[in-house]
């Protein structure tokens, strides 16, 4: 068994011993001694004040507090045996980036950090409705992803430019997107307007004797034979309009007229439902 | 393998930032979107926005801190609190590395001189330090000025007064 050391056991500390601390609560009245030590009576450790050397040679030392070493403290390595770190700005391991990274897509087509406000400037106005009607639906969503990847341009260079505090730009950067915002508005009111008109459309050709529309696909639309109906007209009519020509002649137009609007109706049904 | 979602999304309105992440690998990109918008969103967004295949994202949300009345406010109210919208972030994970491009050489397109004199002007308007030195300028002038007079280094002038008008054209008959 070892025997521990003399020095690791306490000196017994004499406070207790003193008559005077033993009579203080009997006799809280009576002024204590100042000769007690104060240590005596508010001392919480049961440890005694009186350790000289714990023997623990880090005491102290603590790399969390970052106290360093303590005197005469030596260790394996010495601050000369330490490498040295590469600073950042040598360190040049080349990462190489593809050409065609898709991240690209967040940057204007020269792949630099900014487009400078001249080029953020150098737009013309919106599309506006009455030149988007014109288009077809592929040419209308091809040119919303256009916008909606500028605008994703436009918010990681705003972003840049805000956290770096670049400089000026927002201005230009914010009307183009305004511009942007304008045009796809005016696709969307394109589109909203066509729908209308498919649903219009559609009503028509439910009331329409020539279109089938519970019918196959391409087969909805079964044109009536027009040759019949002014076929069917009793010849002496025609005999009268040749005598009266000049009555007829005003009404020829109002009736080709008619004729005309209801096969563009028709026309523009059987195209909707095809 | 990736897997995408069948629902149909032909016109997006949502509007994605790349952000710069330094503290992160080269094969990690850092977005910001809009609040609505799940790791799934983002995935499809990402493919068929641009090509871009991931199948790892990870987001947070970023509360904002609590601030003075609104940012649009003419006269902020102290006692009233608004908190700006919070801001979502997420991370994906992708196959290529990516670097972002370098610094222009020269600021110049951007003003950036210009910008930062008028931006710590802005910031140096309302320090105390800068009034007193304003005062303390001004008082040294003043002194110059008297000593001088005094010295009779320079003579008394009158402040040059605007002259009396005079009304123009007055010979012509009307």
């Amino acid at each position: 068994m070892a025997t521990a050391p003399l020095s690791r056991f306490p000196k017994r500390n004499c406070a207790i011993s003193t008559p005077d601390s033993v009579l203080f609560f009997l006799a809280p009245a009576l002024p204590a001694s100042r000769s007690t030590p104060r240590s005596s009576i508010s001392r919480f450790s049961t440890s005694s004040s009186q350790w000289a050397r714990d023997n623990n040679k880090n005491r102290g030392v603590s790399a969390v507090r970052a106290t360093g070493l303590r005197k005469r403290q030596t260790l394996h390595v010495t601050v000369d045996d330490l490498p040295i770190p590469i600073p950042k700005e040598k360190f040049t391991t080349k990462i190489p980036v593809d050409e065609d990274h898709a991240l690209w897509g967040f940057f204007n087509k020269e792949k630099r950090l900014l487009a400078t406000p001249e080029e953020d400037a150098a737009h013309g106005r919106a599309w506006t409705v009455q030149e988007l009607r014109q288009k077809s639906w592929e040419d209308l969503h091809s040119l919303w992803w256009v916008c909606v990847k500028d605008r994703n341009r436009l918010a990681t260079e705003q972003i840049i430019r805000d956290t770096r505090k670049l400089g000026y730009g927002a201005y230009e950067s914010d009307t183009r997107d305004q511009t942007i915002r304008a045009t796809q508005r005016a696709i969307r009111h394109t589109l909203t307007e066509r729908w209308y008109t498919w649903e219009e459309a559609r009503k028509a050709a439910r009331s329409d004797p020539e279109i089938d529309l519970n019918a196959a696909v391409g087969e909805a639309y079964v044109p009536m034979d027009y040759d019949l109906e002014i076929e069917s007209d009793p010849p002496e009519a025609e005999v009268e309009a040749e005598t009266v020509e000049p009555e007829i002649v005003e009404e020829q137009p109002e009736s080709e007229r008619s004729e005309n609007r209801s096969r563009k109706e028709r026309r523009a049904a059987r195209e909707v439902v095809a | 393998m990736v897997r995408f979602g069948r629902k149909e999304v032909y016109l997006p309105n949502a509007v994605i930032a790349l952000m710069k992440s330094e503290h992160l690998p080269a094969t990690h990109a850092k977005f910001r979107v809009p609040l609505t918008f799940s790791k799934l969103d983002l995935r499809d967004y990402l493919y068929h926005a641009y090509g871009l295949r991931t199948d790892k994202i990870r987001s947070y949300v970023q509360q904002q801190r609590v601030q003075h009345d609104r940012p649009d406010a003419t006269m902020p109210q102290q006692n009233k609190w608004f908190r700006p919208k919070a801001i979502k972030h997420m991370t994906v994970e992708m196959d290529k590395p990516f670097l972002w491009p370098e610094d222009p050489d020269n600021w110049e397109p951007w003003s950036k001189e210009i910008f930062n004199e008028l931006q710590q002007n802005a910031n140096d308007r309302d320090k105390p330090a800068t009034r007193v030195k304003a005062a303390k300028m001004e008082g040294d002038t003043l002194a110059t000025q008297a000593r001088e007079l005094l010295e009779g280094k320079k003579r008394w002038r009158r402040t040059p007064v605007d002259e009396e008008a005079v009304e123009v054209d007055s010979d012509v008959k009307i």
